[in-house]
């Protein structure tokens, strides 16, 4: 027999005024199990409190109902209470009578009424509550963060420099990202370079970050807390311990004519190549594809010049296992390709622009490349078809972007600034140059960044054209570029030496897999998707995973950084607890029932359910069960509605708990 | 402002099985905002609609429930990702089973209630109300609570009279 | 003599050489199998005492193959002796099974529960003709009159994916729709009539569980309806607790049964159980497109889910 203890909130007068709480508590006495009921003003008030806590004691209560407001209102409270009573939290209930009651019914008799039933429906719950111990889950106070770009550097910074070891890896043979490859950066117009090369050396000498370049994610097993990462390092064939950087092997290799993509196939490198003088790390990797070497089995000069003996032609792939208890995702973006619409490809492309025809048709990034003072002409703004010095250069905006036709309707943020940018810092280097831009619309919000954009028209007399282009054609040795100016209501024909382009961002390409790998959801255009647009940002709706930077959507270098240093105060938030400790509202099975058809599996959101393998003594398999992690379970309790045999049950609200429920009706 | 009450003839049970983070907030938010509806909802809690057993909907029906609203969040803003996308595809499934058994869908009623739609909770739950008082008690399952046996015909007239004898 | 008269009326279906290929199809291939020692057993039919029926039968020897057969009283689905209800057949190792094509969608089914797993079963897929309904005269051959009312919209005669195909399909005629006839005259009722024709028949019901013993899906091994903490389902043989048992059934078999109607064969009250399975199957059809097959499938209609799902019925 229970011994239940009912106690009936006045809320002052809230709950009084229409619920006569005297009957209500009366009503609640004369019930089966009930040992005690009382009504009180002002349950949540210290004396409140103390009254439950003394009633436990003094007539052994088993469980307890409060009879009061909403349980997302105070039912923390009354299990703090209940527990300090020395009773397990989780056998305290609360009965809405406040807002499902007294609040939204105006007839005294009514309210009463209803109230006298909704405590009986949890009076009858509470008999069937069970004791439940909240769970605890180890954490490795390790990260990894994936890619090597600002935001990844920044979020692996600030980690490391809480104490925490951090596994940073990056896809490309040097960190650095895109912010490496931009010449100035808006609105300061202080050289991307010179703000970025020095974190790029703080992550390499960092004593709490194991860095792994060239290297991509293989596969992530685990959950929040206790993740086993497998990152497959892909073969160099330079051995990183022995190569000094000393750069003699880039300068010998006798194939020397491959595009460098990290200059935007404007320059050339060798098939041995560090891909900008500042990498991190400085070791130089062999691109087997363009090797003189990997194709005939002739040359082998890098392994002959080497002094350290670093050059290894017979590395493999290395799979290495880092155990870590968060994830920051730092993946980035890449630029629309505004060719002809390529093969397998969502989106519409943009051949009437002749990107990729016409040569002096280049996209932003480009640009940057040949205004940054280290890029391949030394900052010198040229012309790719003649290197002449462009005088008439028309930037393109929303290329791409806002542009549901070519499949993708989002604004890329970044483009209206980059662009204001790239007028001026063409206007500083060719002084008697005119830029035009083309724009649907200026979007400028952020801090000095309208300001900026007025500036690049009014003192570097960028000319701005209200409107679409149409079409882009060559003419001798000129660009002709069509479009209209909407505000004059004229078409507008310019010939201009180079034309450039703002493509729309996008996620990267195999975005979707790294996110099956780890497990977290993305949205129809492949960016990260955060698990509350405003309230959770940079968390992903998997516990653990955490967002920063442009894979999540598109963000200019303020945004990037500012998020980045909120998923590392997220990571470093879960690595202040000794142990997780989550509320023990998860699914449990019961192993003796379980037939083993994983329809639990199948629907559960979270991937909390594994397949466990019962063995007797000797090793031999007796059966295969499911296993809910507690750890991963997020407690929604779809595997047990979905069960057939029940054989799964979600603590807190359990068959018993419901049908008890409904039973008092 | 207080309308005058009106006393009905029959007044239904309604039981409400809802989701703790939308409907149940939106239910509340209607509480905090003081609107009236009528009193003869009761609600049954769960974390997610994607809880919900088919067998819950039935057994309220057999323990008395006149109307039964089956209530959670918006496609895409379930807490648990895809709760109740399931319960979706679990309750379209369910409710056909139901009309071919015989229950009239009239009286379950499915919605998405989120925490902000406080208005929306008084209007599907008033509504439901409405409609089930107009419709009188769910006899069907009432019926058949009362039926004893399945060979229940043991109506002899040398049983009434021996019923009869019993003082 | 009206059954004398009967009998010479009876066009048969297939002609009685069908038959006999069949089964010399399945016996050559059993004992083929058992003397090579590729399989530990064959799941299959025997003849049973009185003419005109058949019995499941688990061949273990060359010489108990040769007593395989196949006709038209081979109306069990053999895909329950696989399931977790009858473990000690799987525990004797390989084995092979002489499947129709509806106890081939039951397998199907089955594998896509994780309960079998197909390298570990050689499946002697019969084409099948069709068998006797429940009540059919045994005496008469297949025939119009005589077959089940499941093979008369039987669209898996032949059957797909299996490791042999014992005989082959004779042309077979057209037969009326009885049972989807039966379907869409329900379906027309309104939910009162319906109510009354359900509650008609489930309270004959005596709870004998018949129809969850030869369930190929219903093999937990601790049954829903049965259990007592809590009670969800009342366990007594009343027409409350009746109507609850059958409507539990019918959704748990909603997105898996094969529509082998085993069920409704071995209801010994005549509940017409399959048109349950019948109505489910054709609305997840309808709303999903899922329909049992001979292919095993990943997830169940109701295991996943599309973000677009209907929902105009939800307010």
């Amino acid at each position: 027999m229970s011994r239940i203890g009912v106690f009936v909130c006045h809320c002052g007068e809230n709950i009084s005024r229409t619920v006569d709480v005297e009957k209500v508590a009366a009503a609640a006495a004369r019930l089966s199990g009930v040992a005690y009921a009382t009504d009180y003003k002002y349950m949540c008030s210290d004396p409140g409190q103390g009254l439950l806590k003394k009633a436990v004691a003094e007539h052994r209560l088993d469980g307890i109902v409060v009879a009061a407001c909403s349980p997302r209102m105070h039912e923390k409270t009354f299990r703090n209470a209940a527990k300090s009573a020395g009773l397990n939290p989780f056998l305290c209930e609360m009965a809405n009578i406040r807002e499902h009651c007294s609040w939204v019914h105006e007839d005294r008799e009514e309210a009463t009424e209803k109230a006298i039933s909704i405590v009986t429906m949890l009076v009858e719950r509470v008999k069937k509550n069970r004791k439940l111990v909240p769970i605890t889950v180890p954490i490795t106070k390790r990260s990894l963060v994936i890619g090597g770009g600002i935001a990844g550097i920044q979020a692996a910074l600030d980690i490391a420099d809480a104490g925490h070891e951090v596994v940073l890896v990056e896809r490309e043979p040097s960190i650095g990202g895109h912010m490496a490859q931009l010449s100035e950066t808006f609105p300061t117009l202080d050289c991307s370079q010179c703000i970025m090369t020095p974190k790029m050396v703080d992550v390499a000498n960092h004593p709490n970050i194991r860095l792994y370049t060239y290297s991509e994610i293989e596969n992530v097993e685990g959950y929040i807390g206790n993740f086993q990462v497998t990152v497959r390092k892909k073969a160099r064939s330079v051995d990183m311990d022995k190569c000094t950087g000393c750069g003699v092997c880039t300068a010998k290799c006798p194939q020397k004519k491959i595009p460098n993509s990290f200059d935007r196939d404007l320059g050339m490198r060798p098939a041995i190549y560090v891909p900008f003088p500042q990498a991190v790390p400085n070791t130089p990797v062999i691109d087997r594809a363009n090797c003189t070497y990997f194709k005939t089995g002739k040359c082998g000069v890098c392994q002959k010049v080497c002094g350290p003996g670093a050059v290894d032609y017979e590395q493999q792939d290395e799979l290495v296992v880092e155990p870590v208890g968060a994830i920051v995702v730092a993946t980035g973006f890449e630029l629309y390709d505004i060719g002809p619409k390529p093969a397998g490809s969502p989106y519409e492309g943009y051949g009437e622009f002749g990107y990729g025809t016409i040569p002096d048709v280049i996209d932003g990034l480009t640009f940057e490349r040949l205004a940054s003072a280290s890029g391949p002409t030394g900052g010198k703004i040229v012309r790719p078809s003649d290197g002449k010095e462009p005088k008439q250069v028309v930037f393109i905006q929303c290329v791409g972007s806002r542009a549901r036709e070519k499949g993708i309707s989002y604004c890329s943020k970044i483009c209206c600034m980059y662009t204001a940018k790239h007028t001026m810092l063409y206007h500083h280097k060719v002084h008697d140059g005119q830029a035009y831009v083309f724009f649907m619309d200026a979007r400028t919000p952020g801090k000095n960044y309208d300001e900026f954009w007025r500036r690049s028209i009014e003192e570097e007399e960028a000319v701005y054209i209200r409107g679409m282009v149409s079409r882009l054609y060559q003419k001798g040795d000129k660009v002709v570029v069509m479009g209209s100016d909407v505000l004059v209501g004229v078409q507008v024909e310019i010939e201009a030496d180079l034309v450039v382009l703002a493509t729309a961002v996008q996620a990267r390409t195999g975005a979707d897999s790294l996110a099956q790998k780890l497990g977290i959801s993305y949205d129809k255009y492949n960016f990260y998707s955060e698990a509350h647009a405003k309230l959770k940002p940079v968390e992903c709706a998997t516990a653990g995973i955490y967002l920063a930077g442009a894979c999540q959507g598109p963000k200019d270098i303020p945004d990037t950084v500012s998020q980045a240093s909120a998923a590392a105060a997220k990571v470093m938030t879960l690595f202040a607890k000794a142990e997780l400790e989550r509320e023990p509202i998860v699914a449990k099975v019961n192993e003796r029932n379980c037939v083993a058809c994983f329809y639990c599996k199948k629907v559960c959101p979270y991937g909390a359910v594994e397949e466990k393998e019962i063995r007797d003594r000797n090793g031999n398999l007796i059966r295969v069960v499911a296993y809910v992690n507690p750890g991963v379970c997020g407690g929604c309790g779809t595997c047990q509605a979905t069960c057939p045999s029940k054989s799964v049950e979600l603590d807190g609200y359990t068959d018993e708990q419901v049908i008890a429920m409904i039973d008092a009706l | 402002m207080h309308a005058e009450k009106v006393k009905h003839d029959f007044e239904p049970k309604i039981v409400a099985f809802v989701c703790t983070w939308c409907t149940y907030a939106g239910a509340d938010l209607a509480g905090t905002s003081r609107m009236q509806y009528p009193s003869n909802v009761r609600v049954v809690k769960f974390p997610c609609t994607g809880r919900i057993d088919p067998v819950f909907i039935l057994r309220a029906f057999q323990k008395g429930a006149d109307g039964i609203l089956v209530s959670g969040c918006h496609p895409g803003d379930c807490h648990y990702m895809a709760g109740n996308f399931h319960a979706r595809r679990r309750f379209a499934a369910f409710r056909k089973l139901l009309e071919f058994v015989g229950v009239d869908l009239a009286r379950l009623q499915f919605s998405w209630v989120s925490a902000a739609e406080g208005g929306k909770w008084v209007e599907v739950v008033t509504e439901l109300t409405e409609r089930i008082r107009a419709m009188g008690p769910l006899e069907e399952f009432k019926e058949l609570e009362l039926e004893e046996c399945w060979s229940g015909k043991i109506d002899t007239p040398e049983l009434q009279e021996a019923y009869k004898a019993i003082p | 003599m009206t059954n004398t008269a009967q009998k010479l009326d009876t066009i048969p279906l297939v002609d009685s050489g069908y038959w006999s290929s069949v089964t010399e199809a399945i016996r050559t291939e059993a004992e083929r199998l058992l003397s090579s020692g590729e399989v530990t057993a064959v799941i299959g039919y025997r003849a049973g005492r009185r003419s005109g029926t058949a019995l499941p039968a688990i061949a273990t020897s060359p010489e108990q193959a040769r007593e395989l057969v196949f006709s038209p009283g081979c109306v069990n689905n053999l895909a329950l002796y696989l399931t977790k209800a009858k473990k000690d057949v799987a525990k004797k190792g390989k084995v092979a099974i002489v499947a129709k094509g509806c106890d081939l969608k039951a397998l199907a089914g089955l594998m896509g529960e994780s309960q079998l797993k197909r390298e570990e079963l050689v499946i002697i897929g019969v084409a099948c003709a069709g068998v006797y309904g429940a009540s059919a005269d045994r005496s008469l051959p297949l025939s119009e009159e005589t077959i089940a009312r499941k093979c008369r919209e039987c669209t898996v005669h032949a059957p797909e994916g299996v490791d042999l195909t014992a005989g082959s399909v004779p042309a077979l005629p057209q037969l009326s729709p009885e049972e989807a006839e039966e379907l869409a005259r329900l379906e027309a009722m309104t939910p009162r009539e319906r109510w009354a024709f359900w509650t008609e028949h489930f309270s004959r019901c005596v709870r004998c569980m018949a129809c969850r013993q030869v369930c190929p899906f219903c093999y937990c091994e601790q049954c829903y309806c049965d259990r007592n903490r809590p009670q969800g389902v009342e366990t007594s043989p009343r027409p409350a607790g009746n109507t609850a048992w059958h409507i539990v059934r019918g959704m748990h078999l909603a997105g898996r049964c094969a529509g082998c109607a085993e069920c409704e064969r071995a209801c010994p009250m005549d509940i017409p159980l399959n048109l349950l399975n019948r109505k489910m199957a054709q609305e997840l059809k309808e709303l999903y497109g899922h329909e049992a097959g001979i292919a095993p499938k990943e997830k169940g209609p109701l295991a996943e889910y599309r973000e677009d799902d209907d929902q105009s019925f939800i307010k």
